[in-house]
């Protein structure tokens, strides 16, 4: 049985506090009294995966097995989510490629010569193949690309059809290919509970009309928070994307869920709760902390980038989205959530290497936004751990770093935009259709590896909740000009930040650390 | 009782040496070493060929350990760094039951190396190569050193059809795979020229299915008349395995076999070639792991 997530109080006793620091690694003490919230330990994975995935195939959830949806001369489309998740990259095999693999095996078995697979990418970036052989694993690859297996375009207008409207008046486009099909199977990994049931198809094989309708600013901050559907804005307008994309095509959808086992033994100290570290994992620690600190960023991230997650898979489902994605989210739930009482006035996240963007790339500094004060602040149900108007306290080298290839738009974004203005509204109403249309960036998006000329702003805007809600947000180790261009404040230590945040919130604050990754879901009471 | 033996002394080898001499002598006085030819001899006739040699060696260990060592730490490496070749369709080549032959363009001498890299490791361990006995193995230190590091063995290509079909069949029969060039000789410019029958009729009078193989980019990475390789991007591209059918004459086969492997050279896939994706699916099914009891 694995242990629930916890609650502790730093006492005089306990250990200093592990922060991740992008690529590198802090230990640092926090002031007694404060509280940290650990995860809960790994769930116990599916001994038979592939057995399981056969059992979901068979007896799908408010829907007919999939063989009996299989049938000579029909057109048959497999979509599945692309390299954004899980993080880190899991070890091969992917479940993907498990649930996959079984779905081709069927489709073979009952004769189907027309089908195809797509990577569900929206706006993300296109994958290398490589990336895309990862997931997918050799047998699909050699058979499939590049001819039936390919990458969605959300910006070729050949490649894509528009449904219609919602009755809210979001506009609704799919990957041809998925709209033309007699079947779609939706193969996806819910890391978070963000991810996966209608978000799927609407983002996923949708272009850029059909995104915006729910990535925007007032969508995003009346989403409190995406992490929990029920509570979430941005939701509520995928499952009304979703629900008329349902009414045009037959979609069977496959969700998986994976444990929280997010780091391979050699960083094992990472996963695990500082008390529990042994003598060896102080060892590997240590030794992680000063190659960190004193190796070029280059080796650094070749070093962090190269892990792959053990990741166990805890659950798949397959049949009516709604009634697989409620199965999928209690899945996640048990292995994420955890309670917590009551807000305070200062809470801690240490930013990681590593966020859904930045696959094989530095974490630039609007992802660090995203990262830091996009996913991580909003990791809760109910209310945020940070009571309105305290202070944020992130750790991360925020340096002014960007990878040329996959975020063209992004520095662009953070050279000319930011340097206007950091408000989400106005940034929305300036400058995010110029972006989106730019053909140079349409271009790069189409035939490179980049990432749409939409995304950084979407990436802002993911932060406009916590923006908004926060009274100070202090980046710690960052590099004072960048900071001060995201519009934060910036501190060298934590105990600065302390001193710093006592300005806002008073002295004796009350502290909460958050000790990510891997992920935990704070259920505020 | 050998000289050596020392029974009967130093006298004795003395005397076998004296006898090697002399009969040197003899031999050089008669055919006159130290003075032109005389001219009352007749012309020199035409060299009376050696026995053909298959090169049986090179298909016994230790070479084949030694050729594994050359390939894996040589060969190919240099081939995945000069010509990065991107294989379609390894899963034709990936599990064979039954020795094949593998018939290919041929534009380059780095179309061998090219056609190594693309089969698995077990195909290739089990892969003779079909070389021209007139060029290649005209200087016998070339051919036995050509030999170790691909296997070859040589291929009459004026001694007849009986002539190919002797060394050839004897190796299919015995498990080997085989490449071979039914063009004959490498193209001049890097078209594909007309395919000669001895392909269709050595899969006639073997009944081994044949493997059509289209090399793209070889050309520009070594043509002929170029001593040293230069980087260039390659494609090779792998059909499914054609077998002769009832009735069809070598010819016929042969034209057929052409046909694939000019479809083949097409740009986008083929499936009537490549195979349909399900056949491709079903053979690259992963094999059964084998439980001891």
């Amino acid at each position: 049985m694995a242990r629930p997530g916890a609650v502790i109080e730093v006492d005089r006793n306990t250990p200093p506090v592990l922060f991740q620091f992008g690529e590198g690694v802090r230990l640092e003490k926090l002031p007694l009294g404060a509280r940290i919230v650990y995860p809960p330990d790994p769930l116990e994975p599916i001994a038979h995966a592939e057995r399981a995935i056969k059992r979901a195939l068979g007896k799908p959830l408010e829907d007919d097995p999939l063989k009996s949806l299989l049938r000579r001369g029909m057109k048959l489309t497999i979509a599945f989510d692309d390299l954004s998740l899980p993080l880190p990259p899991m070890a091969a095999p992917d479940v993907r490629q498990l649930v996959m693999e079984e779905v081709v095996d069927m489709a073979a078995e009952a004769g189907v010569e027309d089908i195809h697979l797509i990577a569900a990418l929206g706006l993300h970036r296109r994958m290398t193949a490589d990336e895309i052989r990862h997931i997918v694993g050799d047998r699909i690859f050699s058979t499939f690309w590049p001819d039936r297996l390919y990458q969605h375009d959300g910006e070729d207008p050949e490649a894509n059809v528009y449904i219609g409207k919602t009755a809210q008046g979001e506009e609704v486009t799919l990957h041809k290919r998925a709209a033309e099909s007699d079947l779609v199977v939706y193969v996806n990994l819910t890391l978070v509970p963000m991810d996966g049931g209608h978000k799927s198809m609407s983002t996923g094989l949708a272009t850029y009309r059909g995104i915006r309708a729910h990535h925007n600013v007032k969508t995003l901050l009346g989403s409190r928070s995406y992490m929990n559907p029920p509570d979430s804005a941005l939701h509520h307008s995928c499952i009304r994307q979703g629900q008329l994309i349902e009414d045009t095509v037959r979609v069977f959808h496959i969700e998986t869920t994976v444990n929280n086992h997010a780091f391979p033994s050699i960083a094992n100290f990472m996963q695990k709760r500082e008390t529990d570290w042994t003598a060896q994992d102080q060892a590997m620690f240590l030794a992680t902390k000063q190659l960190t600190d004193f190796a070029p960023p280059a080796v650094k991230r070749n070093f962090f980038h190269a892990m792959r997650a053990p990741y166990g898979l805890t659950g798949v489902n397959a049949g009516q989205v709604d009634a697989v994605h409620e199965k999928t989210l209690e899945n996640v739930r048990n292995q994420i959530s955890v309670r917590v009482e009551g807000q305070t006035d200062v809470v801690t996240i240490g930013v990681p290497y590593l966020g859904p963007y930045n696959v094989n790339a530095p974490m630039n500094p609007v992802l660090v936004v995203c990262m830091g004060l996009g996913y991580l602040f909003n990791f809760y149900r109910h209310k945020p751990v940070l009571r309105k108007g305290g202070v944020l306290i992130l750790t991360h080298p925020c340096r002014y770093e960007f990878d040329a290839v996959q975020h063209p738009s992004y520095i662009d974004f953070y050279d000319e935009v930011l340097a206007d203005t950091t408000a989400p509204l106005e940034i929305e109403a300036k400058y995010e259709l110029r972006f989106a249309e730019d053909p140079w960036f349409r271009q790069l998006y189409r035939k490179s590896h980049a990432y749409h000329g939409a995304h950084p702003f979407y990436a802002w805007y993911w932060a406009a909740h916590a923006m908004e809600h926060a009274g100070d947000i202090i980046i710690v180790g960052g590099e004072r000009e960048v900071v001060h261009r995201l519009g934060f404040k910036c501190a060298t230590t934590l105990e600065d930040a302390f001193e710093m945040a006592e300005q806002t919130v008073g002295r004796h604050p009350s502290v909460t650390h958050m000790r990510m990754p891997p992920i935990l879901l704070a259920d505020v009471e | 009782m050998p000289w050596y033996s020392g029974d009967r002394g130093p006298g004795q080898l003395a005397r076998a040496i004296g006898g090697v001499v002399k009969d040197a002598r003899r031999v050089r006085r008669g055919w006159h070493w130290d003075s032109p030819r005389p001219r009352t001899w007749p012309e020199r006739g035409a060299v009376v060929p050696a026995p053909a040699s298959d090169l049986g060696w090179a298909r016994q260990e230790p070479v084949r350990t030694l050729r594994w060592l050359i390939q894996r730490g040589l060969l190919l490496p240099f081939t995945e760094v000069m010509a990065h070749p991107k294989v379609e369709g390894r899963e034709w080549v990936r599990e064979l039951e039954r020795p094949v032959i593998f018939a290919a363009n041929h534009s380059s001498h780095a179309d061998t190396s090219l056609i190594l890299h693309a089969l698995s490791d077990r195909a290739r361990d089990r892969t003779v190569v079909a070389a021209a006995a007139d060029y290649w193995f005209k200087r016998p230190l070339l051919g036995n050193l050509v030999s170790l590091f691909l296997n070859t063995f040589p291929f009459s290509r004026t001694g007849g059809a009986q002539a190919q079909l002797n060394a050839s069949s004897r190796l299919l029969k015995s498990g080997w795979n085989l490449v071979l060039f039914p063009e004959g000789s490498r193209s001049p410019d890097g078209r594909i020229q007309e395919f000669k029958p001895g392909v269709g009729h050595l899969a006639n009078e073997t009944g081994t299915p044949v493997v059509p193989m289209h090399i793209r980019g070889a050309y520009r990475v070594m043509p002929r008349g170029q001593k040293l390789p230069l980087p260039g991007p390659v494609r090779v591209r792998i059909g499914k395995p054609m077998a002769p059918q009832a009735k069809e004459g070598s010819r016929e086969f042969t034209a057929r076999v052409e046909k694939a492997v000019r479809a083949l050279a097409a740009e986008p896939r083929q499936p009537e070639i490549q195979g349909g994706w399900i056949e491709r699916w079903r053979a690259l099914k992963p094999r059964e792991p084998e439980y001891q009891e």
